[in-house]
């Protein structure tokens, strides 16, 4: 009878590993490693044939504990430099950060946005959880974090963004970048991989500095975008008599370049220019980049309005020109 | 981990009716895991210890050893010691390579390089140290009175 109680254990074992595992074989499916908390048991059995039959017998068990490893990663999620402009507000940098430790850690988050070596210093307005988890920074919806009240608490291999949310001084100039860090540390502790805290670990075990060192910092730039719009007017005389000399009845036709330089973009631009006095408009002769306009106001951009012409370019990258030409008669 | 666990095994024999159980030709059995460490000697050199393991982490390599006796006057005939894979575990090979692996649960047994699996794909693809759950010695000889001696594996923890 006794026999068959080793015999029981070792179909239980299967059994349950049967259900938890699929085949007897799968292991939690977690980059971490195997959950801190969980129980590793081995119970070896052996059996042997006697006169009276076959006897299986068990070892005893010896059960040890998995420890929580502490570790973390974090990486700035931007596809690059974010934009800025000088006095802007609202830029938002975005940071992923991931427990990759096995056990249930909050993490501690610590944004850096005066960073040594770069071209000027944004100002913190708010780090804030993506609590919604699409990814997206939504005023409104997503927590703003502070630090020790609303640490966020993430699963193995679990991870969340986190943004950073800042304002740009009205100093720096085009090209200029600044550089914003986030440190993320595990609130059980961090330091020098091996590092123990005895007890604390997810899962009654200890908790042990893992590779990382159980936290992590990246950063992100910000780039400052400062277009600057330069306008050139030029005039060219035909007199009737096919010279060029300014007299009544004389044409003058009007050009005005406009440039932007720097880099990213001006929008609604509008190029507008007084007819001088003396002089009279020749109707219909605005153009645009060498395409005539109308003088109504419609829906191309041209228009006089009896006194002054204009052009709505509406945007306008850096290192794009724009050319506007009319023509007015010498009374 | 006891040691204390193990010396309760002794009463647990003990209890086996004599009828049944023929007391004179019992074989014990005792289960040990250490966790393998690489620590610095006080010269540089790096070296291997085995420790009480009293902290565990993924990744760490453990050592299990069983141990068998033959504490009767009998010999034990076709004696096979067999230990389940704990689950969070991964099989990472014996001492004298004389075992056969289970890879499904314990239904069907093998040389590893012999088995195959069917993979998260559903194709059926060579088994793996990864893949054993259960580890088995067969002695193919019967256990002398007095003799023993002691398997030793090695696995990973997932």
């Amino acid at each position: 009878m006794s026999g068959l109680i080793p015999f029981k254990t070792v179909k239980a074992a299967c059994f349950a590993a049967s259900i938890l595992g699929g085949l007897c074989v799968s292991a939690p499916a977690f980059a971490a490693g195997t959950l801190a908390g969980t129980d590793i048991e081995n119970i070896a059995t052996a059996s042997y044939d006697t006169p009276s039959g076959t006897i299986e017998i068990d070892s005893n068990r010896v059960v040890i504990k998995v420890d929580e490893l502490l570790d973390v990663t974090i990486t700035n999620s931007d596809p690059g430099d974010v934009n800025s402009s000088p006095g802007a507000t609202t830029n938002v940098q975005r940071f992923l950060v991931t427990n990759s430790g096995n056990g249930e850690e909050a993490f501690r988050l610590t944004p850096d946005l005066n960073v040594a070596g770069d071209d000027f210093d944004p100002t913190l307005q708010n780090l804030v959880l993506d609590t919604d988890g699409n990814g997206l920074y939504d005023p409104g919806v997503d927590t703003i974090y502070s630090a020790g009240s609303n640490d966020p608490v993430l699963q193995p291999d679990q991870s969340i963004t986190v943004f950073v949310i800042s304002s740009t001084p009205a100093t720096p100039a085009d090209g200029d970048r600044a550089e914003v860090s986030l440190t993320a540390a595990a609130v059980t502790g961090t330091g020098t991989p091996g590092t123990t805290f005895a007890g604390a670990g997810d899962g009654g075990g200890d908790a042990v500095v893992g590779t990382t060192g159980a936290d992590a910092t990246d950063s992100g730039f910000l780039a400052i975008q400062a277009a600057i719009l330069s306008l050139i007017k030029s005039a060219a005389v035909a007199d009737p008599f096919g010279g060029s000399r300014a007299v009544p009845g004389s044409t003058i036709t009007y050009t005005l370049v406009a440039t932007v330089t720097g880099s990213g973009a001006l929008t609604n631009v509008v190029i507008s220019d007084p007819i001088p006095t003396d002089t009279q408009y020749v109707a219909s002769s605005i153009t645009l980049d060498s395409a005539s306009l109308t003088d109504a106001a419609d829906a191309d951009q041209g228009n006089f309005n009896g006194s002054q012409i204009s052009a709505a370019v509406g945007n306008i990258s850096a290192g794009e020109t724009k050319t506007v030409t009319f023509k007015v008669v010498i009374q | 981990m006891k040691k204390a666990v193990f010396t309760i095994f002794a009463p647990f024999i003990a209890i086996l009716p004599v009828s049944a159980a023929h007391a004179a030709s019992q074989v014990q059995l005792s289960s040990d895991v250490f966790v393998e460490r690489i620590k610095q000697k006080s010269d540089g050199t790096l070296t291997k210890i085995l420790e009480e393991p009293k902290l565990v982490t993924p990744g760490d390599n453990l050592v299990f050893v069983v141990n068998f006796k033959n504490a009767g006057e009998k010999p034990a005939e076709k004696f096979v010691v067999t230990n389940p894979l704990p689950r969070a575990v991964a099989f990472n090979g014996t001492s004298d390579g004389l075992e056969t692996v289970s890879v499904d649960g314990g239904k069907s047994w093998g040389f590893l390089p012999n088995l195959r699996i069917q993979g998260d794909d559903g194709k059926s693809r060579p088994a793996l140290m990864a893949d054993v759950t259960h580890i088995r010695w067969n002695l193919n000889q019967p256990l002398p009175a007095g003799s023993g001696g002691k398997l030793i594996f090695r696995g990973i923890v997932r």
